[in-house]
């Protein structure tokens, strides 16, 4: 398939569209190009707003920004952030909410999709939300009550004594699933409830690694160039995702002209990452299903792959060649060489292993069937990447919203109906060729001149959406630009969106399924916990491990 | 099922046998680093003059510039650096190079240190502390000729000169000045 064209429908249009459905409802509509359509709606029409956006219109939910805007205009903010995949398009609708006491209606009924990011926003910024439970979510149990770390007026060094907590324990046979995944080896926390051998219920703790990432970087020790090194340090493995989302949004709302260049080395380090990933993860893959040879195979492979990524950058992990308006590093003919050297290798050795991991018996049967997520599921949670696409739900960032070189190359996105396991190990496999292919297109075509953009000036008050398709499926960061800083940085990684996919694919499935099932979502958990680490001292027994993990990043393995 | 399909999971032996061990005995063997690799800077202490522009672009932190009565300290925290190598690109006279140096643990953080100690300069006209160190000065003379006049005094000194030179102008005498 080939791509779709960028926008059939202009923006014009769509606001038409939107002023028809919404017509009184909404205050005021306005393009931003850095962002999309911004709608801005009083919250008591925020759930009929929703639902017109969400249902009527088809769009996916992306991502949520909360913002404490009381500096500014003395309110907190909500910006929804949903996306016309077929005419790659961003609808915002943006609410705002009482500084004392806010309160906004919860969508989460409308759009299940919504449900983390509402506990995320009372857990940081303490917006309530009607109708609905609201727990303890990112933050640590003993984080005392009524400090909203997010908030501007606490500072980022505030480090609170912890809170006396109790927690009933829970009743009926439970299995719990971590605090580490027996495979992955990243704090995780799942617990199934069981009946025999059959799973009847899922509770995820997730967030042991809430490292304060977005706090940090809107704090004054960090400055728009500096937050690249951070970004990229958000997960292990697909960290260099972070670091471009990031430079993106900036680059996108200060209207910031990056070089050809860079944009494309930028893309075909974004394609190297994804190889390794992919290679990663069918490692894993075959390591849980006892197929050991498997595994040391595909992670022979990707050492070329990692080798490969170190001559380009300088690291085999974590480059740090990324900047707001260009990249550090440039690529040279024997450079060039040596990828198109390593991609032919590559090439034979991974046919190879392709063909023979899904031929193997133990393989096969035992990723077939297991884990169905139905499409109907993935669409009411608007699941990314390899989840969504195993699926039905034909949905790439790199198509949909090109950015980078992307628009220069042409690609199918692998697509598949079933929703099992076998399916997403078949569209990671097509990916892996996808993506040698891409980086071939790319050099063909590598444009000359600079790497990095002349003049970099960021105005203050500025909303910038940047998105990357990762490994995983769609990473956006939204910001708000500041003075200096980013004034706020809304990170959102692919596995935040996956996870509660995994409620449905581990429900009525027999136990044994339950590690592959939960590692088919190539869960990366540094990427979803983003806040504070505190120890804990007190605490029940059992807690007690689950809580007291030291931070950094888990991811890499 | 036919046999070839049955078969075809066995394939896994020639592709063993093709590839043969790959795992390299390091640390027996070298390690497999690139020529871009970037390991652990090493600043060059002749050529450093104590500006601090390193500093402000360490997105961790691991350069650090303190000052201490009459000295500046520039101090490499190994421990902290993230071998990003933005310090070698904005060092104004190169004295920061990139390593491919990586075997870096240790058992005791002071071998994580890295100082630099440099001297603050005099002012030449009232003897107090002018903070900057000698090299600076030269750089900043090598790059405005114009400023060596005044380059060595201290704000305060400079101020009086300034003012001193602006009441000459309108006719005050020396012995004014100075009584």
């Amino acid at each position: 398939m080939v791509r779709r064209s960028v926008t059939t429908v202009s923006a014009e249009e769509i606001i038409n569209m939107l002023r028809e459905k919404l017509g009184d409802i909404a205050e005021d509509i306005r393009y931003v190009e850095s962002a999309g359509i911004i709608v801005r709606v009083k919250p008591i029409n925020l759930r009929e707003a929703s639902h017109i956006v969400h249902d009527v219109l088809d769009a996916y939910f992306r991502t949520m920004m909360a913002v404490d805007e009381r500096p500014i205009n003395n309110t907190f903010a909500a910006y929804y952030v949903y996306g016309l995949d077929n005419k790659g398009i961003n609808i915002i609708i943006e609410t705002h909410a009482d500084p004392y006491t806010p309160v906004l209606p919860s969508i989460a009924d409308i759009v299940p999709a919504a449900d983390w990011y509402e506990l995320e926003a009372w857990d940081l910024l303490g917006i309530r939300f009607k109708d609905r439970k609201l727990h303890r979510f990112v933050l640590s149990d003993d984080w005392p009550e009524g400090l909203y770390p997010l908030r501007k007026d606490v500072e980022y060094t505030a480090r609170p004594s912890p809170r006396i907590f109790y927690k009933p324990p829970l009743q009926g046979p439970r299995l719990p699933v971590g605090p580490y995944h027996p495979a992955l080896h990243e704090p995780e926390y799942f617990e199934l409830f069981v009946e025999g051998e059959r799973v009847v219920n899922v509770e995820y703790n997730g967030f042991h690694v809430h490292r304060g990432i977005e706090k940090l970087a809107e704090s004054p020790r960090f400055a728009y160039q500096k937050v690249p090194f951070l970004a990229e340090r958000i997960c292990g493995i697909c960290g260099f995702v972070h670091s471009v989302a990031y430079t993106l949004s900036i680059e996108n709302a200060a209207k910031i002209e990056v070089p050809e260049r860079a944009q494309y080395i930028r893309s075909i380090v974004l394609e190297v990452e994804r190889l390794h990933s992919h290679l990663l993860w069918l490692g894993v893959a075959c390591h849980l299903l006892g197929y050991d040879a498997g595994f040391m195979h595909s992670w022979r492979i990707r050492e070329k792959v990692m080798i490969l990524a170190e001559l380009l950058t300088g690291s085999r992990k974590t480059y740090g060649i990324n900047l707001v308006g260009g990249v550090r590093k440039d690529i040279n003919m024997d450079k060039i060489t040596a990828i198109r050297n390593t991609l032919a290798w590559l090439r034979s050795e991974f046919t190879k292993l392709a063909d023979l991991v899904t031929s193997v018996p133990e393989i096969v049967r035992r990723a077939r069937g297991t884990g169905i997520l139905p499409r109907d599921e993935a669409r009411k949670l608007s699941v990314v990447g390899p989840v969504a696409r195993a699926s039905g739900l034909d949905r790439d960032v790199r198509r949909d919203y090109p950015y980078c070189a992307y628009k220069d190359v042409s690609f199918r996105v692998p697509v598949y109906t079933e929703g099992d396991n076998l399916a997403r190990v078949l569209v990671r496999i097509e990916e892996i060729f996808e993506s040698m292919d891409i980086i071939d297109q790319l050099l063909d075509k590598l444009p000359g001149g600079p790497i990095m953009a002349e003049k970099i000036e960021v105005p203050e008050g500025l909303i910038g959406v940047g998105n990357v398709e990762a490994p995983r499926g769609e990473d956006i960061h939204v910001v708000l630009t500041g003075r200096g800083r980013p004034y706020r940085w809304r990170v959102r990684a692919p596995t935040y969106q996956n996870i509660p996919a995994l409620k449905v694919m581990l429900r009525d499935a027999p136990l044994a399924d339950a590690p592959l099932t939960i590692a088919s979502i190539d869960p990366c958990f540094s990427c979803t916990d983003r806040i504070v680490v505190i120890d804990l001292k007190t605490g029940r027994r059992e807690k007690l491990q689950t809580v007291s993990i030291p931070g950094g990043c888990g991811c890499e393995l | 099922m036919s046999l070839k399909k049955l078969l075809k999971p066995f394939k896994l032996i020639n592709i063993a046998r093709k590839s043969g061990v790959v795992t390299v005995l390091y640390p027996y063997q070298k390690p497999l680093i690139t020529i871009e690799f970037r390991g652990k800077i090493s600043i060059d202490a002749t050529k450093c003059m104590g500006c601090g522009a390193c500093v402000n672009v360490c997105p961790p932190n691991a350069l650090t510039l303190s000052r201490r009565d009459d000295t500046i300290i520039l101090n490499y925290f190994i421990g902290r650096c993230i071998f990003c190598g933005r310090c070698a690109e904005v060092c104004p006279v190169g004295a920061i190079t990139v390593t491919h140096e990586f075997e870096l643990a240790s058992t005791s953080t002071r071998d994580l240190n890295e100082g630099l100690v440099h001297h603050v300069e005099k002012c030449s006209s009232c003897g107090g502390r002018l903070g900057t160190t000698s090299k600076m000065l030269q750089y900043v003379i090598l790059h405005s000729p114009a400023s060596e006049n005044y380059v060595h005094l201290c704000p305060d000194c400079r101020k009086k000169r300034f003012v001193q030179s602006l009441a000459m102008k309108i006719g005050a005498r020396t012995e004014d000045y100075e009584g």
